[in-house]
């Protein structure tokens, strides 16, 4: 697989600044369009894996970009970004067609963490086999969704809903880094942010039913986020 | 009512007076005749050939001669003094009147009186006060019955107001008064009204985008510094860095008083009209309590959840989800460790109640109405993690309660803290 290839359409220079230069430094391919007709263009002629489009530009507004993009042909993953984080803002941001909306400030990791969310959920989505519903397994570890039932090897144990959404998405997003965001956006769908340790306790919650079973795959990395490590479930 | 009475009797007898003083006058000439001679002698002789006629018996006639012996008929009356005067006397029946008397004083010394009975004077005082007496009661069944009606009316036209006041204190702004049906007074006041809430509805829409406004120029540079912050802790020594872990802390707490202000605006606006559906409350209550259980375990304290019964109301899925986040989290935030907390739901007919307690310090009384307000916390003491909260939890918990048409209540729990919140439900 080769590098990832972004377009940045961001008009401030000093944010545009911190976006390319904090992907760069985590192995992407930047590229950088300060306006909307500048990001056509670049569309048109480059191929990109995915885009990191602001909201407000100085001669469009994103939501009307993505869809004469759209227009245009094939558009690959579209992250948002906005000054606005307010819950109709990013409402229309998705339903515009964006894969995901980030709020203005974000910190580095949070940005590149669901860049390639969604960039392996664009590549993936010819190769999956199994479907969101099925069974999830990671190497010896299993998730049965009918049963919301966790096993590894002949041990087996019951997750309650939280932890089995938890682990379900962990699992899906395994050997990749999944943001606190991420989680409460996606395991919980609040749509606020609850300023609690609520990702925190459930992890640690979580983490020790697993050990029960023998596996402990969860690991947190520190200002950035938690991985499900593949090469701790054989 | 009785002064009206008052002034109407003065009236008619005054004019009752001047008409007796009228006859009297004409009964004085009838007597006295000019070119012929008046002395007492010849007037006795007079009135005794006219009251032979026996043409009023309600009125009599004394001639006195000038040396006040009586020269004619025979009333016993008190002395008078010439002209008009009101009076009493007797008459032959020794029976005393009341009287109109007229006494003129006659060329030789001697003296006429003529008095006139005022027995339809007396009738008429009588008939006043019985008039009056009505007058007062019926008047005052008429002021009750039609300061009744006057009342209704009033409510009737203020409903209409007040309908609209309602609306516009659940956050609908748009609402104005109608003016249909309305006259005079009501119509002018309601047309101020509406002039008011348009200057209101502008007002805060003005402030609204200044919100928002607000919210796009900061959330800009607040991003410039955080990065800047998180580039620069690469290359610097363990102090430094321990101060640019501070300082991106206090950033980190700017952004969440913005969002939770943000948010309150947004609830308060009441902008998320498009999400109330009907709602499981048990369901939801159940999802936060699993959710919050390990938060208040990590805390070292206890989270109980009771039987719920299933209870379905309108809300917005959402804002009930951060409404029961916001109160667990101010238990694991607030209260010390060892304490414990239960959820309970109850449900009567018309109404959901979700019973949140306690058993830790709790809010006294006179702080109850303060902590939710904007901004303003149980004491001002730190939270447990030692982070600085937004001071909005409760007030966002409040906000929510009123865009569900329900109520949030602060309790003593004694020991602790019991918050009751509660909403319609809907049939």
């Amino acid at each position: 697989m080769g590098v990832i290839r972004v377009l940045v359409v961001e008009d401030d220079p000093a944010i545009a600044g911190q976006i390319c230069h904090g992907l760069t430094a985590r192995g992407y391919h930047t590229d950088l369009a300060a306006t909307g007709a500048a990001a056509f263009d670049a569309c048109r002629t480059g191929t990109f894996d995915a885009i990191v489009l602001d909201r407000m530009l100085p001669d469009t507004h994103g939501v009307a970009l993505l869809s004469d993009l759209r227009e245009a042909g094939p558009v690959p993953a579209v992250l948002m970004l906005s000054a606005l984080g307010s819950v109709e803002d990013r409402v229309e941001g998705l339903v515009a067609g964006a894969d995901d909306y980030l709020a203005k400030p974000f910190d580095m990791s949070e940005l590149s963490a669901r860049l390639d969310a969604i960039c392996r959920r664009g590549g993936r989505a010819s190769a999956k086999s199994d479907g969101e519903e099925g069974d999830i397994a990671v190497g010896r570890l299993r998730l049965d969704t009918a049963s919301h039932r966790a096993s590894f090897g002949s041990e087996a144990i019951e997750l309650n809903r939280k932890q089995f959404s938890l682990m379900a998405y962990l699992m899906r997003h395994a050997d990749k880094v999944v943001t606190r965001g991420m989680l409460i956006e996606n395991v919980w769908a609040y749509t606020f942010d609850p300023a609690t340790n609520i990702v925190e306790s459930n992890l640690s919650r979580l983490r020790t039913r697993l050990q029960v079973l023998g596996c402990d795959p969860i690991e947190t990395r520190r200002g950035e986020g938690y991985v499900l490590r593949a090469d701790l479930c054989r | 009512m009785s002064v009206a009475g008052g002034i109407a009797f003065l009236a008619a007898r005054y004019q009752l007076m001047n008409e007796a003083d009228e006859a009297l006058a004409h009964e004085s000439r009838k007597l006295i005749l000019k070119g012929y001679p008046n002395d007492s002698a010849t007037l006795a002789k007079r009135v005794i050939a006219r009251r032979a006629q026996k043409i009023l018996a309600s009125r009599g006639h004394i001639v006195y001669a000038p040396d006040g012996r009586l020269l004619a008929d025979g009333l016993d009356i008190p002395p008078l003094p010439d002209g008009y005067a009101e009076t009493i006397y007797r008459d032959h029946s020794r029976k005393w009147h009341q009287g109109r008397a007229l006494s003129l004083r006659l060329p030789d010394g001697g003296h006429l009186v003529i008095v006139e009975h005022s027995e339809v004077d007396a009738t008429m005082r009588e008939m006043m006060l019985i008039g009056l007496i009505a007058l007062i009661v019926v008047g005052g069944l008429a002021g009750v019955g039609a300061a009744w009606l006057l009342t209704r009316q009033i409510a009737r036209r203020l409903d209409l107001s007040m309908s609209t006041a309602d609306a516009i204190a659940q956050g609908d702004l748009s609402r104005r008064v109608s003016l249909e049906g309305l006259d005079s007074i009501f119509a002018t006041q309601a047309a101020s009204l509406n002039h008011m809430l348009d200057r209101m509805e502008q007002m805060m829409r003005s402030q609204r985008q200044f919100a928002s406004h607000m919210a796009h120029d900061l959330r800009t540079p607040l991003t410039r510094l955080r990065g800047l912050l998180q580039a620069d802790a690469s290359h610097t020594d363990a102090a430094g860095r321990q101060l640019l872990d501070k300082a991106e802390r206090e950033c980190r707490s700017i952004i969440a008083i913005f969002d939770a202000l943000l948010r309150l605006s947004e609830i308060e606006a009441g902008r998320h009209p498009t999400a109330m559906a009907p709602l499981a409350l048990d369901e939801v209550i159940l999802d936060v309590a699993e959710t919050m259980e390990p938060v208040i375990a990590d805390a070292g304290s206890h989270l109980a959840l009771a039987p719920l019964p299933p209870a379905r109301v309108m809300a917005d899925p959402g804002l009930v989800q951060q409404l029961l986040v916001n109160l667990l989290d101010n238990i694991a935030l607030h209260t010390p460790a060892g304490t414990r907390a239960s959820v309970a739901l109850a449900v009567a007919h018309d109404e959901a109640t979700i019973t949140i307690a306690d058993n830790g310090p709790g809010i006294m009384p006179p702080d109850r109405e303060r902590v939710v307000r904007p901004f303003e916390q149980g004491q001002q003491t730190r939270r447990r993690d030692n982070s600085m909260g937004s001071g909005l939890g409760l007030a966002i918990a409040q906000a929510i309660m009123r865009f569900h048409h329900g109520a949030l209540e602060l309790a003593d729990n004694s020991p602790g803290l019991m918050v009751r919140l509660r909403f319609p439900v809907s049939h």
